[in-house]
């Protein structure tokens, strides 16, 4: 094994390892010094009262400017630019790369597209599909048919399967699809500094306001090719329809996307993302052979950048499909694989690290913390809820009656009902808020679902349970042991799947 | 538009702060540690937890009247001994000292404060000399061996009714049973048993007048039920025996026993019978063993009795 292998190996390594050093290390203090195993929990639970109410405080305030800013006229704000930041001249490239997703997924999203507040003749739409799909072609034609006067340029690309130094991930593809607009707008003389390229996820609807809100950002931001753009994703397309469960937790996504937003110095590029062209160029294109490919992609130009490189919270709505299927069972394990996937983002680890080490321009410091909060974010999301729902309990069973007795013993489920009742007072704040960002009932839903929308966040403790740690141990292991994860796509629709 | 940014750094370093010094305060207090505010220093206390049945009581620690009523913990205590009341009106109160230790939780959570009238209720409506509840705890039925009468009702003393007469020959009952059908009763005495049957239930095989089973030569320790309800396991000074409920049955012997004081216990679920016996070891010394005698098997005390009915 090189040198740099066995690098990259420990790096794998480390995440789970951590996570599963902080989880074995807890149960076996529980066993054998329930004392100090209770002090451990009593200090974790009261860090976890406090950023639990500071999330949600951050959350409040990204919800707060998330509505003042969604119905602003981002065109008028444009025109009122200096005419060396004439938006005009900037050409959108919107990226779709399409899985195996069929036209009832599609449509809407060109339908969105269709319907932006932008000039459409600066659209370059790339639908991006699977070569290895035998239906793509067939939908590829529809798609063009139907869409294909609509924008400037409307492209079609189909990624041959079994490249080199590929795997079958959607960063393979994108990349395919972006080389591939790049022949159009080298053909057409197009400056990659004037084109903002857009990469979907294949069920992305935008707000129409969308392109105008990226290009006032784009022209009016410092080093606007050193940013990505991100905008909030709701998960809205088929929020009424999906069950409990599901909506729940894409609900909860949706306001740690706006949460993360808050925190610009850990902000990611997560799903569906905008960014330069030119830097797109520079940088190589996404990844080919990882999945998390839409937060890799900040972490080249973070990295091709020397740390000078960004992420511009966008405060209008990307929407997306709730991924759910026919039965509760199969939308807990669609939601279980869709988070797993989420939770393979700690390969960035590994990849930021090497990517660190090589790069002797950014300062030690910033190195530091940018590997520690990457770190940090992984092993906390691997482990917190079993510390809660499982290990705080620990103590107290295998303390024994000496410990039982003890003021601690005592103390230990007092500070637990704490937590929970923090929980509860943060939980009432998340249902008013997720109220707000619903889209209107649509027809033939009865009424009743509000109370289900209500009542449904009783299930939440249970949730965290399901996706809370588990998915993020399971990928975490999955790296330790160099079980690398294939790209498996979430099966979305508008319909059950 | 307000610098989000800005107050975001506030709110975190806010939150830095509460938690870094919240923490300490948080641990002492989970220890049982109180801080004081004059001296500044923590000293090491212990805490009482006092919950009834039922709840609701007033807390008196040393004749001082607590705050709360229970259930409730009771903090900062300094080691020592405490007196503890606790009142609850139409109860009798509880009374006690208790021993607080420092770092240490006293649970006391097993108090019962009971009723001043106690919910009492009378269930017999006539006299009767002893009474049995069956296994499955549905009826009670009482005999009156004066009177000669069995009678019988549910938990609550209602539908109280006369349901058998005992024969008049039997002196002195020694101990009685219910069969597990409910449908008959025996009882027995020094050398009689007899086997009653309840007056509401006509269906049985042989006679609906009582049976009696001689025992001239043996004393009768115990009789208990086969769970087929027509055996009957019989326990004299000479042997273990299997007796049919039915006239002029023809005991059958399956153990003869040493000693003349066995004592048994019949598992009716298991139909096995577990009895004690003694046994001479070298020296002439008597020593005690206990048996078990399995008659879960039907056809095998059927085939056993046959046997010993031919021979």
């Amino acid at each position: 094994m090189n040198r740099t292998v066995f690098l990259k190996r420990i790096l794998e390594i480390i995440p789970g390892g951590l996570s599963w050093g902080i989880i074995i290390t807890l149960v076996l203090l529980s066993i054998l010094h329930p004392v100090a195993s209770a002090i451990v929990i009593i200090t974790f639970d009261f860090y976890w009262i406090i950023r639990t109410v500071y999330l949600t405080t951050l959350l409040i305030l990204a919800h707060h400017r998330l509505a003042e800013e969604k119905n602003r006229d981002w065109i008028r704000s444009c025109l009122e630019l200096p005419a060396d930041k004439d938006f005009k001249r900037m050409y959108q490239l919107i990226i779709f790369p399409v899985y195996s997703e069929g036209l009832e997924v599609l449509r809407p999203s060109l339908t969105s597209l269709s319907a932006s507040n932008y000039l459409k003749e600066n659209f370059i739409v790339v639908m991006a599909f699977e070569e290895r799909n035998p239906a793509s072609r067939k939908i590829a034609a529809i798609l063009e048919k139907e869409f294909g006067s609509r924008f400037g340029a409307y492209l079609s690309t189909f990624h041959p399967d079994g490249l080199l130094q590929e795997s079958r991930t959607k960063g393979a593809n994108a990349t395919w699809a972006a080389k591939a607009a790049k022949g159009y707008i080298d053909s057409k003389n197009i400056a990659y500094d004037h084109v903002i390229v857009s990469c979907f996820d294949a069920d992305t609807c935008v707000d129409r306001e969308y392109f105008g809100c990226l290009s006032y950002h784009f022209l009016t931001s410092d080093k606007p090719h050193q940013a990505s753009y991100q905008p909030m994703p709701v998960y809205n397309n088929n929020i009424w329809q999906a069950p409990s469960f599901a909506r729940l937790i894409e609900i909860s996504s949706s306001f740690c996307q706006l949460i993360e937003s808050m925190r610009l110095e850990k902000f990611v590029t997560f799903s569906s993302h905008s960014m330069s062209f030119k830097t797109l160029v520079e940088i190589d294109y996404w990844p080919t052979n990882m999945i998390s490919d839409d937060s890799v992609i900040y972490w080249k130009g973070y990295l091709h950048y020397n740390g000078d490189y960004r992420v511009i919270p966008l405060y209008i709505t990307v929407s997306m499909d709730v991924a759910y299927s026919s039965n509760i069972l199969r939308t807990m394990v669609v939601q279980y694989k869709q988070k797993r996937r989420w939770a393979w983002g700690v390969e960035n680890f590994p990849f930021v690290v090497e990517g660190f080490i090589k790069n002797k321009n950014i300062p030690v410091f910033k190195k530091i913390r940018r590997s520690f909060h990457l770190l940090e974010s992984h092993v906390t999301w691997a482990v917190w809820a079993v510390i809660l729902a499982v290990i705080g309990y620990l103590p107290v069973f295998f303390g024994g009656a000496f410990f039982n007795q003890t003021a601690i013993a005592y103390n230990l489920p007092k500070i637990a009902g704490l937590l929970f009742k923090s929980t509860i007072l943060t939980s009432l704040i998340w249902i008013f808020l997720s109220w707000t960002i619903l889209p209107k009932r649509p027809k033939g839903v009865s009424w009743l679902k509000n109370i289900v929308l209500v009542l449904e966040w009783f299930f939440v403790p249970f949730i965290i349970l399901i996706i809370g740690s588990f998915p993020a141990i399971d990928a975490q292991t999955r790296l330790m042991f160099a079980r690398y994860m294939e790209f498996n796509p979430t099966l979305k629709g508008n319909r059950v799947v | 538009m307000p610098n989000f940014q800005r107050i975001r750094s506030l709110l975190f370093y806010l939150s830095l702060f509460l938690f870094i010094t919240g923490l300490p305060f948080i641990i002492a207090f989970s220890l049982g540690y109180k801080f004081n505010a004059r001296t500044f220093k923590f000293s090491k206390t212990g805490l009482i937890y006092v919950k009834t049945q039922p709840e609701g009581a007033r807390i008196y620690l040393n004749g001082k009247l607590m705050p709360e009523n229970t259930p409730a913990s009771i903090y900062e205590l300094v080691s020592g001994v405490y007196k503890i009341v606790l009142e609850l009106p139409g109860h009798y109160p509880w009374k006690g000292e208790v021993d607080v230790e420092a770092g240490r939780a006293l649970r006391l959570d097993k108090i019962i404060l009971f009723p001043l009238r106690p919910d009492l209720q009378q269930l017999n409506r006539e006299k009767f000399s002893t009474f049995r509840i069956d296994a499955e705890k549905r009826m009670i039925y009482y005999l009156d061996q004066e009177g000669k009468v069995v009678y019988r009702s549910d938990l609550d003393g209602i539908n109280f009714v006369d349901c058998a007469s005992l024969p008049d020959k039997f002196a002195q009952i020694t101990g009685w049973g219910i069969s597990a059908d409910k449908k008959k009763m025996f009882i027995f005495s020094l050398h009689q048993i007899g086997v009653v049957f309840f007056d509401a239930e006509a269906d049985h095989d042989y006679s609906d007048a009582a049976i009696l089973l001689d025992y001239p030569k043996e004393k009768i320790i115990d009789v208990f039920w086969h769970s087929d309800n027509y055996h009957l396991i019989v326990l004299t000074n000479k042997h273990v025996g299997v007796i049919e409920s039915r006239p002029r049955a023809v005991p059958v012997n399956l153990v003869s026993l040493n000693n003349e004081e066995a004592y048994a216990f019949y598992d009716a679920k298991e139909d096995a019978l577990y009895f004690s016996d003694g046994q001479k070891g070298p020296g002439g010394v008597f020593y005690n063993n206990l048996y078990k005698l399995r008659l879960n098997t039907d056809l095998y005390l059927l085939g056993i009795i046959r046997k010993k009915a031919n021979e």
